[in-house]
């Protein structure tokens, strides 16, 4: 690094940037004590973490932007292996997340536009879209996303980021890692399945390494793995905590609260951020405050959420004295906490990496469902039939069946698309839902 | 013919009736005929027996029948357990009702059509389901069969790598074991390694005669439906018919017979197959493809004298695409190759809707050729739908461009 690049990027991600993002917090916080955004009769205030949150993202992606000056950059899905890539000094891009920041900053249908522009069609994922605008265009409301020195697609979430990265590796010329990941059938996986993603996880640390120009070290991997295993667990514990009654933090503030667990699994201040969060939650229960002021109704989501009427749903919800306790979604980033085992090595890591929720068969899901509602005493569900995520969707339709038939708990399929409003309509949600409010007696 | 029939002749009924009142005169020419065997009108004298024909045929000589889903599958493997793989695309035109009361309207119509067919009569002649892992919506149809859809067939899912290198090979290895050792339990026959491998020895005879078929294609007195219906007879003929009927249509290879505007097909399947004879009837010729159902599944013989090992070589050696994870470059290398040694002069995406990974090569591929200023037009279909006038005249359109 030039001294003018080191003065530049120390400036901007050391001193400048932090200091107004904290400045940006505190304005936040004041604003939000002096008048909520969102409607204070019928939610909880927000957590004050979740202003940390903000800022905590907030210079995720401030070093992102400067990131080529410094260091590697690894773009990698929402599942993919990220403690070997950080172990290696990686600036870790999850476009996953880009795309939900867009989808909540209402710029994701502008961004897709640009990408159908480009021939891509309205037919494949919102977030694939949103991001290759973001390609095409250079908006983003992060500033600026910083060129990828190496790619990193692992299909245990889908096939379709196996699709979209080979669109990456073609638009940037970089080396693609796809750790691919058999989808799981049965209640286990297959020996030969294990074998198989081990042996890719080793073939992706010696490109990784060649990349990053360094060797990985053991020690270092064991470290970022045991901070990735706190963050997981304290996520777990915190949305265990919605067994209490109100419960104290909705799967809509989950949704709002998981960005650093995906992209900031593996650093020392995600577990900080969650220790504290859990802390504020604690306090909450010790309160008896609830996520919603007057619960009467607790439900479980799933799917990938609406991100971009997210407050639509917890006020229309909220109103009924309806709380979101559970989401399979947020969920999937705490399940796999026991399963991940520092000192097990690339062993433990194939294992855990070929288990998340969406790579196992459309029973375990509805198994898991059925888990949650037991465990958070839940009185229906909704099904978000996500146009943009068929591995998620497909057996939906079959597993509300099975909820109302065999486990008579109420459920509602839900038609929408987790990014691009287009596929959202408002009059319709609106309406089904109110069906359903009606139904669930609330 | 009666309905039932025409079903298990893969045949859609109301499409047949349709078309009986259409001016498509020439399609009856290329029908089975009461026999159930498909003459060909060409000066080629060759007689390809009907789906069912030959399901029965398999049947009645003691043999059962797979249903295999697309799109890649280790023939040989069935084989060698007495089993004849009928392969299942869709099937196009029949009633989707059964799938939409299971999947969402974004899934695609192949996948929808399958799990409809699964409650068909017709369907009562597969004595085992096996689905290929080819992408998300057939994963998801995988797990619904196996959890729950109730069929009285058994399913056997089987995982496709996409890797690439030798731990894709390794895998897909094991992967096959896996299927067999299912087989053996189901059957209760474990066949020698020797059975084994003379069975993929006539799997990679068939395999050979087809590609080179293909490679001939200018060479063969066949227009471009009745090529196709030869080709795709793979999907449901033994081996050795399909190569004896295959040496036949080599031994009257003639000097370059054919005419018309080349072009190149690329997308999943030619359905419905009134499209290649419209083709035909607007000057056009299919010289080539990068179709799932044909050009991608031209397989060279295996290497290893392990017959697992083999499959998989076999399998792993087709043409580049999405189903095995090959980057976009080689899929365009792959495609420019077939154009440089067909003489195509445009290439028409024949895409089915909702077919995601299809989507997300298309740009790159169109721009990649536009840059060589090689011609392109994107076609969208759905399986259960009649050939559209919108299709027609844009395919019309763009061979009078390239003409």
């Amino acid at each position: 690094m030039s001294a003018g690049d080191w003065l530049r990027y120390t400036w901007n991600v050391k001193y400048l940037g932090p200091a107004a993002l904290r400045i940006n917090r505190w304005l936040s916080e004041y604003r939000s004590r002096k008048d909520p955004r969102w409607n204070p009769e019928y939610l909880a205030p927000p957590l004050r973490t979740s202003f940390r949150n903000k800022e905590l993202v907030g210079r995720h992606w401030l070093e992102g932007r400067y990131a080529n000056l410094n260091q590697k950059v690894a773009w990698v899905t929402s599942g993919a292996p990220v403690e070997i890539f950080k172990a290696l000094d990686y600036y870790v891009l999850y476009p996953e997340n880009h795309a939900a920041i867009c989808g909540t900053a209402r710029v994701a249908v502008d961004l897709s536009s640009e990408a159908e522009s480009a021939g891509y069609s309205r037919d494949i994922c919102s977030y694939a879209r949103t991001d290759f605008g973001t390609l095409f265009s250079g908006k983003t409301p992060v500033g600026n996303l910083p060129k990828p020195d190496i790619l990193v697609a692992c299909t245990n979430i889908c096939q379709t980021v196996l699709f979209w990265y080979r669109v990456l590796a073609y638009h940037f010329d970089v080396p693609l890692i796809l750790i691919d990941t058999p989808f799981v059938y049965y209640e286990e996986a297959s020996p030969h399945a294990l074998a198989y993603v081990k042996s890719q996880l080793e073939q992706a640390i010696l490109v990784a390494e060649r990349v990053a120009g360094k060797r990985l070290k053991e020690g270092r991997l064991r470290e970022v793995a045991r901070l990735s295993k706190m963050a997981s667990e304290l996520w777990l514990e915190l949305m265990e905590r919605n067994t209490h009654h109100p419960a104290p933090i909705s799967a809509i503030d989950q949704f709002i609260q998981m960005a650093p667990i995906v992209e900031m699994r593996g650093d020392p201040v995600t577990v900080d951020f969650y220790a504290a969060m859990l802390e504020e939650v604690d306090r909450r229960i010790e309160q008896g405050i609830g996520a919603v002021r007057n619960e009467r109704k607790r439900l479980l989501w799933d799917n990938l959420p609406v991100w971009y009427r997210l407050r639509y749903l917890a006020e229309f919800l909220g109103e009924h004295g309806i709380v979101l306790v559970a989401s399979t979604y947020t969920n999937a980033w705490g399940e796999l906490a026991p399963m991940i085992d520092p000192d097990g090595g690339l062993d433990a890591m194939a294992r855990a990496y070929t288990y998340p929720i969406l790579n196992r068969s459309t029973w375990y899901k509805l198994e898991t469902m059925r888990q949650m509602i037991e465990k958070y005493d839940l009185d229906g569900v909704i099904l978000h039939s996500d146009r943009s995520c068929k591995p998620y969707s497909i057996g939906q339709m079959d597993q509300r069946d099975r909820l109302l038939k065999e486990f008579d708990t109420p459920a509602l399929l839900l038609e929408a698309d987790h990014n691009d409003s287009r596929s959202y309509s408002e009059e319709q949600v609106a309406n089904r839902l109110a069906a359903f409010v009606e139904m669930l007696g609330a | 013919m009666d309905e039932d029939q025409a079903l298990s002749e893969g045949i859609n009924i109301k499409k047949w009736n349709d078309r009986k009142n259409s001016n498509f005169a020439s399609f009856y020419a290329n029908m089975p005929n009461e026999n159930g065997a498909i003459e060909m009108s060409s000066t080629l004298q060759l007689s390809i027996p009907g789906r069912a024909d030959s399901i029965r045929s398999f049947k009645a000589n003691g043999g059962r029948i797979a249903g295999v889903l697309p799109i890649h599958y280790p023939r040989a493997l069935f084989r060698a357990f007495n089993i004849l793989p009928v392969e299942i695309w869709g099937p196009p035109g029949i009633d989707p009702v059964f799938g939409s009361a299971h999947l969402q309207a974004y899934i695609c119509s192949i996948v929808r059509n399958a799990l409809s067919f699964t409650q068909t009569k017709s369907f009562q002649s597969v004595d085992i389901l096996v689905v290929p892992h080819a992408c998300d919506s057939l994963q998801g149809l995988g797990s619904i069969l196996l959890d729950f859809v109730s069929i009285d067939q058994p399913v056997i899912p089987l995982y496709l790598p996409r890797s690439g290198g030798m731990n894709q090979t390794a895998f897909l290895e094991k992967e096959f074991e896996t299927v067999y050792q299912r087989l053996e339990s189901w059957t209760g026959y474990s066949p020698s390694q020797d059975e084994m491998m003379q069975r993929i020895l006539n799997e990679e005879e068939a395999d050979q005669k087809l590609a080179s078929l293909h490679k001939q294609r200018k060479n063969l007195s066949l227009s471009d439906i009745e090529f196709y219906r030869l080709v795709r007879a793979r999907e449901f003929l033994t081996a050795e018919g399909f190569s004896e009927i295959a040496q036949k249509a080599h031994d009257q290879v003639q000097d370059q017979v054919l005419d018309g505007i080349p072009i190149i097909l690329s997308g999943i399947l030619p359905e419905p197959m009134a499209l290649l004879e419209e083709i035909s009837r607007m000057g056009g010729h299919i010289v080539a493809d990068d179709l799932a159902c044909s050009g991608r599944r031209l397989y060279p013989p295996g290497r290893s004298q392990e017959s697992f090992l083999r499959m998989a070589e076999s399998l792993l050696g087709a043409a580049p695409s999405w189903s095995w994870g090959s980057p976009i470059q080689d899929r365009l290398e792959h495609l420019l190759t077939m154009i440089q040694t067909s003489g195509a002069r445009g290439v028409v995406f024949y895409n089915i809707k909702f077919c995601e990974p299809e989507l997300f090569d298309l740009p790159n591929l169109r721009r990649g050729l536009q840059e060589l200023a090689i011609p392109s037009t994107v076609v969208e279909m759905d399986i259960n739908d009649p050939l559209s006038n919108q299709t027609l005249t844009r395919i019309e359109a763009f061979l009078e461009m390239i003409a």
